[in-house]
């Protein structure tokens, strides 16, 4: 079967309803997120509007940019990719497109559920019981449609991106039931110092074995397509996915540097936050040797583009990662701003840069017809590369003032009129991506629902 | 290497599945530091759980942590964290921001009244504060919440609470028997060395400005824009903040504002500045209100040592208000910038 039939004849309905579901949620988790930031500067702006009481408004921004944005449109591009790497159909469009409406039903729980002040009060896994039951069921949902895809393929040999898909539903399946833990509903916590362990392990596997495996899997989709050229090493692949899963998942103890747990504990995750650089770094010579030459046609291709920035900025994100992990630099770094830039160029710049790429990329194909307009998916790359980059420095600049201050032992209090402008400043960049979200949805409806242009060629 | 199938997933979860033993078991298994309670550590009553669960749904864990380091200074850096303080959190709530305070020793630091204040419009207490107002929780959950936030620290909270407690009574009846009897008893309290000391420093424009300064980011919300007790947080507030405009020959030292205004008073909702404000700016913010608000200021009188080398040649004691420098506002900048 060639693609073009391929195409007409399952239209991929699972992968235009993760795109949809995406790009919505993409612009919802930006103005929450913009809520909150401007709530810090003009903190009497919703005064007494309790359900959007800054406490409330920060988790849903963050499990919508979590499981609302960045997941469903790395997905997307999976459930387009999968099957055609694999030779064959998805095991279900059916059970797909279940999955994405359990999905947004979970969100919407979500959301009503936060601003009504239901929560674990738990980083990343604020949600109750019954919403983490939904998260739980679409994951597994997920991974049997993938499996089964895997099962009934006609191509034997399993490209890298594959492994990366299956590997990270499966795992996340795991560390996102156990790190909620889901066998005590009505808290959904251990008991002091275990839980703020437990916690830890699995807030930083939301990152490494959710987020980077699927973003790999799209950039290791991508980058060689858009330059038409093989996968620069298949043993930099192995090397890539079994370091990441080792490595990672040992380092979630160094946000806990400064808490009395175990030293031993300690010093496994400073060693291995360092041992990062080798998953990190045989990704992206992988990549990077891959589109060695040919930035041209990445340039070309607005998802390609998307996706070559997210790898760049994984290095930078990684690479600060790192040294973060170093108790000396991290006595400056914690529990201020510092650690909101770093986020905020893992999760946007990274893995929700490639989400909007691996979109960009497949629309046309799921679609059949052009994007609708590569100006605005121009327009948004440079806004939310700004947006990234602006994030990156006025966040940096507040958290080295808080950092720098306190431990020179000036208090909380005395430090907050020096970040009043900066807030200022930061506020109007999450205008400008939250923006950049709304161009993205508008881009992404025409182009489903009502692009007049031609056929793709 | 041939990746199957069975490979990736198996092989993976294999691998979690050693490395959770590991990192999350393994230390829940063995450390025993974070089963065995520490000195302070006391359960909490059944209202201080209510409260910790309004803590919860607020989110108030996004900007306050409970976890204090080795090398914290302010509010609660008396105590570094021990595993054994936290042997009944569920969930633990040691929080990855400090957008404000540490809350880990945050009881008895005030009275319940300034919590209430504070809960109300934090910007009644603290100007300056980004936190969003609670009113919306109604008086029943604030006052729930209030009894949680002063449980923090536990037994060492107790005893600040204990402390708080035995003030209030005393500073109560002070301020019910007259404002005679009550400015009596406030300086009847402090160390009779204070009382004699003048403020050293002579009263210029530019210590004015300062003493403002300092004034509008950490006083008006109680004593008010013109110092006589009314600022936005006195309705909640009690015994109330006081009126500075009736202290005109009361024999108000220098020195008795700067302890005051140091150590704060325990029982009332006056907190201690001495872990944010240095001396100087202490000396400041005395004599702005000795100045404006009295009209009786003691600056740069005997009895007093040898001249600080950085002040300005100024022979006479304080004789009235200097030209204060609205209309050549340049001329002065602010030392900080922003709020002029």
């Amino acid at each position: 079967m060639n693609p073009t039939e391929q195409t007409q004849h399952t239209g991929y309905p699972t992968s235009k309803a993760f795109c949809l579901t995406s790009l919505f949620w993409m612009m919802i988790a930006t103005f929450m997120g913009l809520l909150g930031a401007t709530e810090l500067m003009a903190p009497d702006l919703l005064e007494n509007v309790g359900w959007l009481v800054f406490g409330r408004v920060r988790p849903i921004h963050i499990n919508l940019v979590l499981f609302g944005f960045v997941t469903p449109g790395l997905l997307a591009a999976a459930f387009y990719y999968i099957p055609r790497l694999l030779r064959t159909q998805l095991f279900s469009e059916g059970l797909g497109v279940v999955t994405v409406i359990i999905w947004n039903i979970t969100l919407v729980g979500a959301v009503v559920s936060l601003m009504a002040g239901y929560t674990q009060g738990r980083e990343y896994a604020e949600l109750i019981w019954p919403v983490d039951m939904g998260v739980v069921v679409v994951f597994v949902l997920c991974f049997i449609n993938m499996i089964m895809t895997v099962k009934n393929r006609g191509e034997q040999v399993l490209y890298v991106s594959v492994w990366y898909v299956c590997a990270g539903i499966v795992l996340t399946a795991t560390t996102f039931s156990l790190g909620n833990v889901i066998w005590r509903p009505d808290t959904g916590a251990l008991v002091g110092i275990p839980d703020a362990i437990l916690l830890w392990f699995y807030g930083h596997n939301v990152f490494g074995l959710l987020l980077t495996p699927l973003s790999a899997g799209v950039a290791y989709y991508v980058i060689p397509r858009a330059v038409r050229v093989p996968l620069y090493s298949h043993t930099l692949s192995l090397l890539g996915f079994w370091s990441l899963i080792v490595v990672y998942t040992h380092i979630g103890t160094h946000h806990l540097l400064q808490v009395p747990v175990p030293t031993w504990l300690k010093v496994i995750s400073i060693v291995d936050s360092v041992a990062m650089v080798i998953p990190v770094m045989a990704f992206l010579i992988n990549i990077w040797y891959t589109a060695k030459g040919k930035l041209g046609a990445i340039h070309a291709d607005i998802g390609a583009k998307f996706v070559f920035t997210g790898t760049i900025m994984y290095f930078f994100v990684s690479i600060q990662g790192s040294m973060m992990a170093l108790p000396v630099v991290q006595r400056i770094t914690h529990f201020n701003n510092w650690v909101v830039a770093h986020a905020h160029v893992g999760v946007l710049g990274f893995a929700g840069m490639i989400a909007l790429g691996g979109m960009y990329y497949i629309l046309p194909k799921i679609t059949g017809r052009p994007l609708y307009s590569r100006l605005l998916a121009d327009l948004q790359y440079w806004l939310v590369l700004i947006g990234v980059v602006g994030f990156t420095i006025v966040l940096t600049i507040v958290g080295l003032i808080q950092g720098n201050a306190w431990y020179n032992g000036e208090v909380v209090y005395r430090v907050l009129p020096q970040l009043q402008y900066y807030y200022v400043t930061r506020a109007m960049i999450g205008l400008v991506i939250f923006v950049a979200a709304v161009l993205g949805f508008y881009n992404g409806i025409r182009t489903m629902f009502s692009n007049r242009g031609t056929i793709a060629s | 290497m041939k990746m199957t199938p069975i490979a990736i997933v198996v092989g993976s979860l294999l691998i979690l599945f050693a490395i959770i033993i590991m990192v999350v078991y393994v230390p829940y298994a063995t450390y025993d530091e974070a089963r065995i309670p520490s000195e302070i550590f006391r359960t909490r009553s059944e209202i201080e759980k209510e409260g910790r669960q309004i803590y919860i749904s607020n989110g108030c864990v996004y900007c306050h942590s409970q976890s204090i380091r080795a090398w914290d200074w302010g509010l609660g850096a008396e105590r570094i964290a021990q595993a054994g303080d936290y042997v009944a959190d569920q969930p633990i709530l040691l929080g990855s921001q400090r957008t404000g305070p540490d809350l880990s020793q945050a009881g008895g630091e005030h009275p319940d009244d300034w919590h209430i204040a504070h809960f109300m419009n934090p910007r009644y207490t603290r100007p300056n504060s980004i936190m969003p107002a609670f009113a919306f929780l109604g008086m029943e959950k604030i006052n729930t919440l209030t009894q949680y936030v002063q449980s923090l620290g536990m037994k060492d909270a107790d005893d600040r609470m204990e402390r708080q407690r035995y003030w209030k009574a005393i500073a109560i009846k002070a301020y019910e028997a007259g404002p005679d009897e009550n400015i009596r008893w406030l300086n009847e309290k402090i160390p009779q060395g204070w009382r004699d000391v003048p403020n050293p420093y002579p009263t210029t424009s530019a210590g004015l400005m300062r003493g403002r300064k300092i004034y509008q980011d950490a006083c008006i919300g109680c004593h008010g824009p013109v110092g006589d007790g009314m600022g936005p947080a006195q309705p909640w507030i009690y015994p109330p903040p006081l009126n500075f405009t009736i202290l005109k020959n009361r024999e108000i030292s220098g020195g008795i504002l700067y302890y005051q205004i140091m150590n704060g008073i325990t029982g009332t909702a006056m907190p201690y500045f001495k872990r944010e404000l240095e001396s100087e700016k202490i000396w400041d913010v005395g004599n702005y209100v000795a100045v404006y608000f009295i009209n009786d200021s003691d600056a740069n009188t005997e009895p007093r040592g040898i001249d600080a080398a950085y002040e300005p040649k100024s022979k006479t004691p304080y004789d009235g208000i200097p030209e204060f420098p609205i209309e050549n506002k340049a001329d002065y900048p602010s030392p900080y910038g922003h709020r002029e």
